[in-house]
């Protein structure tokens, strides 16, 4: 959090570091003995805050223009917080967006309107609070900044006493809860005004509130934030601007805290922020690694074009982690430095194994460092893929053609199934996907039509799902079946797909949307109405086949008075089918995109704008349609949330009822 | 007004229609007052369950035929509440325990215990057991039809068992071992006819032999099918015709659809459209079983020769995948797929054939 806010330019950065310890000072010699460097992961700075920090910014930059100072255990990622537009790492046009945003919310005086609300999510690390508080100093107004207060909660008996004291009237036991506190803060943000100050010039009365951290009620029952925002939305003056960093796995803040609608209610803009691209990454630090060997003195060792590299695709668009990261790995006079990235020297990293792929065959020694690398990178994430790329992945199957000499063949009578190497590992493209393998075999049944073009190879892949499904069958070895199953499904739909066994038989297919499977919503409605049908149909006393396959559908063909209206409803619903053929189905397609609307534009914005930049392997991967480039390599990760909530809780549901069974 | 298969109902072991002589046998059975536990079989719309309630009624007289419905509760050993719906009279007590999915085997336990504890209190004029009628046996799992068995010796003095099924072949061998069996086969196409003149003649309307014989033949003999076709054809068009069209149900005409699409034209567009097809059968309540039997009808009539075995083969196979697994339709997708490449071949060979 304490990164967070100097990340975003806070003027604070002489003042804070006295007194907030930094990340990395006990790396340097003299201070403390050097730790493992097991420490430096995402959170680099201790969880601390500064209560209502916002001074004004005027004041602050200047001190900070004069680039580094002497003090060498400032973390990199205060000295080189953005302090303008361009040196943000975020895509132009998500800033445009926030500064159009606040822009148009700030100067709402003239027509008081209540107050607005503006919703920044994305993945932690990827500049959202950066943005804000640089657009903030832009647009000359104050960000004021809720953060939860450390309430007394629990007492050592001294303290208690004394508050008890029955003497002492003045020491009154006060306590508010947090969402008290935060609807006091909310109110007094709104209604006062900023103090002027003799040091401030021209001080605006302009000012945004910013809510990061979240009183944890608020999560147990998202209902109190959503009244106080309602009466703020009646009452507030200043436009109110919430982040919630989502990370991928099981937490849905976002979701949780500010529902869709609520969402539509109050009228939140929802303004979704991408991991920042490698391009801009890789941009971003080497320029910090020049200035900080223009300045350090031979203190530091700049890592080389590859380490950076390595820092990009392990930090997955994480600005923060990656720049500590790179603080870390260019302290040259740490020994534990030489031993952890000699691993490193000794490969290249040819663009087209950036990726990650399958170690087999004869290059295996050489690819196994390539993944040793990939998961050694300090401080880098675990890389996760987005669930629309992941099933690119699997359904556009890129391959690579062998070395003329190595290259495996079978003999004649299996050469239909000759295949080219495969780019990537279906396993891992599951398991980075977060989700079950079973949920995402269901994903790539919905799609993976529109993926082939010859029958033979539809009914082979279908066969394959088949088997998947076949698998898992047993409800005892379930969880152990599982994974065997997904690799069943995705290895087969790959092989089976002979189109595409060549690596330059990959142009057929063009970019495909894809959808949300179906299938959950169908086998629910099933069971819903078969048990309706019984429930409402027993004085017949038919079991459930003959009920649902005779006497409903001719009932729906007599006009027999004798029913309450829920069987009618029920018959008309349900008996009735729309015959003429190719009607279009009850079913929507759900396009598997995110609400961003424009992922496709985007993604051509972005080849623009980053083409000078663009190192050649990019903008090959970035010109194929469609998510098939691989991971790290992308230009940008379109925002192809999966949003399984309701998909999930489906599976959660069929899976409760499995749970339920006694064997005993 | 009720519909003529409820209607006409015959509600005693004289009155039946056909297989007099099996009648006769149930009624000799019963005639000392006590029975052992049935296992009555057949194929659906038989008259399973009318042979069921005449036998009843013989042992108990008219009060069997006061139904109420009454819904259930009960509470397994690991807390959970099971919800179940049992239709009851004062003698005897229906329930299809498959209705609680994997928990069947604790609706049967719980349900019988109830039944078989509760004593008669006028033993001097009714019979001192009750009779508990477990519909879809075949269906029940494992766990739950091994629990049936201890129950069945367990309470035989006070409950007699009824249990009624399509097919013994998923019934334990114990439990059948335990029961007398008695298979109701489908009656004949005249004894079809037979019922459906009966009816339209207490109906006061007139039935072409022809049309009772096309409707007993459509039918598949299944009695209860036949009955609800001629009254949709009487609502269809009165006075009947000969030669009347006898109106088929929306999803059979809708599978015949998908059918048709899948022969004349086999592509993954194809494929796509079929799926949709498919789940709109799925949520109209058509259980996957069926729909991969009507299909292979419809696609057989396509086919000829060896195709035919191949196809019927390949059936089989998803089918018992269908069985099986979890999630129907990869399983239907992958016969129609199958379905489809082979089919393509076979053209693609019959025009090479016809081309030299």
């Amino acid at each position: 959090m304490m990164s967070k806010l100097s990340l975003g330019g806070k003027a604070s950065a002489s003042k804070l570091s006295s007194w907030v310890e930094p990340a990395f000072g006990e790396l340097f010699p003299g201070r403390r003995g050097p730790r493992s460097g097991g420490d430096s992961g995402d959170k680099p700075a201790k969880r601390r805050r500064v209560k209502s920090s916002a001074p004004n910014p005027e004041s602050g930059s200047p001190s900070r223009r004069q680039a580094p100072r002497g003090e060498p255990d400032e973390p990199w990622v205060e000295r080189y917080a953005p302090r303008s537009q361009a040196e943000l790492a975020v895509h132009k046009k998500k800033v445009e967006e926030v500064e159009t945003w606040l822009t148009t919310h700030l100067d709402t005086k003239a027509s008081f309107k209540g107050g607005t609300v503006l919703l920044l999510t994305g993945p932690s690390g990827c500049g959202k609070t950066a943005t804000v508080q640089v657009l903030a100093k832009e647009l000359d107004c104050r960000v004021q900044e809720w953060c939860n207060p450390n309430l007394p909660e629990y007492r050592t008996d001294d303290s208690f006493r004394q508050m008890f004291d029955p003497d002492s009237r003045f020491n009154g036991f006060q306590s508010t809860s947090q969402t008290g506190a935060f609807q006091d803060f909310l109110l007094r943000a709104n209604k006062y005004n900023h103090l002027q100050m003799k040091g401030d010039s021209q001080a605006s009365d302009r000012k945004v509130i910013l809510v990061e951290d979240f009183p944890n009620q608020f999560y147990r029952q998202p209902g109190c934030l959503h009244d106080i925002l309602r009466s703020f939305a009646r009452t507030g003056r200043c436009p109110l601007v919430f982040i919630v960093s989502d990370s991928q796995s099981g937490d849905r803040g976002s979701r949780l805290l500010f529902p869709k609608d609520v969402q539509d209610e109050l009228a939140i803009s929802n303004i979704s922020f991408n991991p920042v691209a490698p391009t801009s990454m890789m941009k971003l630090l080497s320029r910090i690694v020049t200035m900080e060997a223009g300045t350090s003195g031979g203190r530091v060792s700049i890592p080389d074009k590859s380490v950076l590299e390595q820092l990009c695709s392990g930090s997955s668009g994480d600005v923060r982690s990656a720049i500590n990261s790179l603080q870390f790995s260019s302290l040259n006079d740490l020994s534990l430095d030489k031993s952890l990235w000699t691993l490193k020297k000794g490969k290249i990293p040819a663009p087209s194994r950036k990726g990650f792929m399958k170690a087999k065959g004869k290059s295996k020694s050489s690819q196994n460092t390539d993944m040793l690398g990939d998961s050694q990178a300090i401080g880098g994430k675990d890389a996760s893929l987005f669930l629309f790329r992941a099933l690119g992945k699997i359904l556009y199957c890129k391959r690579e053609t062998f070395e003329a000499a190595e290259a495996p063949r079978l003999p004649a009578h299996l050469s239909e199934h000759q295949r080219d190497k495969l780019l990537l590992d279906p396993e891992l493209v599951v398991e980075r996907s977060h989700m079950s393998g079973e949920l995402f075999s269901l994903y790539l049944q919905q799609n993976y039509t529109d993926f082939f073009s010859d029958v033979d190879d539809i009914a082979r892949a279908s066969e394959y799902l088949s088997d998947a499904d076949f698998l898992t069958a047993e409800w005892s070895s379930r969880t152990t079946m599982l994974e065997y199953g997904t690799s069943v499904a995705t290895r087969g739909l790959i092989h089976s797909n002979s189109a595409r066994a060549k690596a330059d038989s990959q142009s057929s297919v063009g970019f495909r949307p894809l959808h949300k499977p179906h299938w959950l919503l169908v086998s629910k409605k099933h069971k819903e109405n078969c048990h309706a049908a019984q429930s409402l149909f027993i004085s017949f006393c038919l079991n459930p086949v003959s009920l649902q396959t005779e006497l409903l559908p001719y009932l729906a063909k007599l006009s027999n008075p004798m029913r309450n209206p829920a069987q009618i409803a029920f018959i008309q619903d349900v008996a009735h089918l729309p015959l003429n053929i190719f009607s279009g189905s009850r079913l929507r397609l759900e396009a598997l995109t995110d609400k961003d609307p424009g992922l496709i534009d985007t993604d051509s914005e972005n080849e623009e704008t980053l083409q000078s930049e663009a190192t050649a392997e990019n903008e090959g991967l970035s010109t194929e349609p469609g998510p098939a480039s691989s991971p790290d390599a992308g230009v940008d990760l379109p925002m192809s949330q999966p949003q399984p909530t309701t998909t999930e809780a489906l599976l959660e549901e069929e899976d409760l009822l499995i749970e339920e069974y006694e064997s005993d | 007004m009720s519909l003529w298969v409820d209607k006409y109902r015959p509600t005693s072991l004289g009155k039946l229609d056909y297989h007099r002589e099996q009648a006769n046998q149930l009624k000799n059975l019963v005639q000392c007052g006590d029975f052992p536990h049935l296992l009555v079989y057949g194929p659906s719309g038989a008259g399973k369950k009318t042979r069921i309630v005449c036998l009843l009624r013989e042992l108990y007289g008219a009060g069997v035929e006061k139904l109420r419905i009454e819904h259930q509760s009960i509470t397994a050993p690991s807390k959970k509440k099971i919800e179940i719906d049992t239709i009851a009279s004062n003698y005897h007590l229906e329930v299809n325990p498959s209705d609680a999915g994997n928990s069947d085997r604790v609706v049967i336990q719980e349900l019988i215990k109830t039944v078989a504890q509760s004593q008669q209190i006028q033993s001097s004029t009714q019979r001192e057991f009750k009779v508990v009628l477990l519909t879809e046996v075949d269906r029940l799992t494992k766990d739950a039809q091994h629990a049936l068995r201890r129950t069945m010796e367990k309470y035989m003095s006070t409950c007699r068992l009824i249990l009624c099924c399509n097919s013994t072949s998923k019934v334990i061998a114990p439990i059948r071992s335990r029961c007398l069996a008695v298979r109701v086969p489908l009656p004949s196409v005249e004894e079809v006819c037979s019922v459906l003149a009966n009816v339209c003649k207490k109906e006061g309307l007139q039935l072409p032999p022809e049309l009772a014989r096309q409707i007993a033949e459509k039918s598949g003999r299944n009695l209860r099918k036949a009955l609800l076709m001629c009254e949709a054809c009487r609502v269809q068009q009165y006075p009947f015709s000969g030669e009347q069209e006898i109106p088929e149900t929306d999803w059979e005409v809708y599978l015949k659809e998908t059918a048709n699409a899948i022969v004349s034209q086999q592509s993954p567009q194809r494929l796509l459209e079929v799926r949709a097809r498919l789940y709109e059968l799925l949520t109209h309540c058509i259980p996957p079983e069926i729909i991969i039997k009507g299909l292979v009808t419809e696609l057989l009539s396509n086919c000829d020769g060896h195709l035919k075995a191949e196809v019927a083969q390949m059936a089989a196979f998803y089918e018992h995948r269908l069985q099986l697994g979890n999630k129907a339709i990869y399983h239907l997708e992958a016969f129609v797929a199958k379905f489809m490449a082979i089919y393509k071949k076979f053209m693609e060979d019959g025009l090479d054939n016809f081309m030299f």
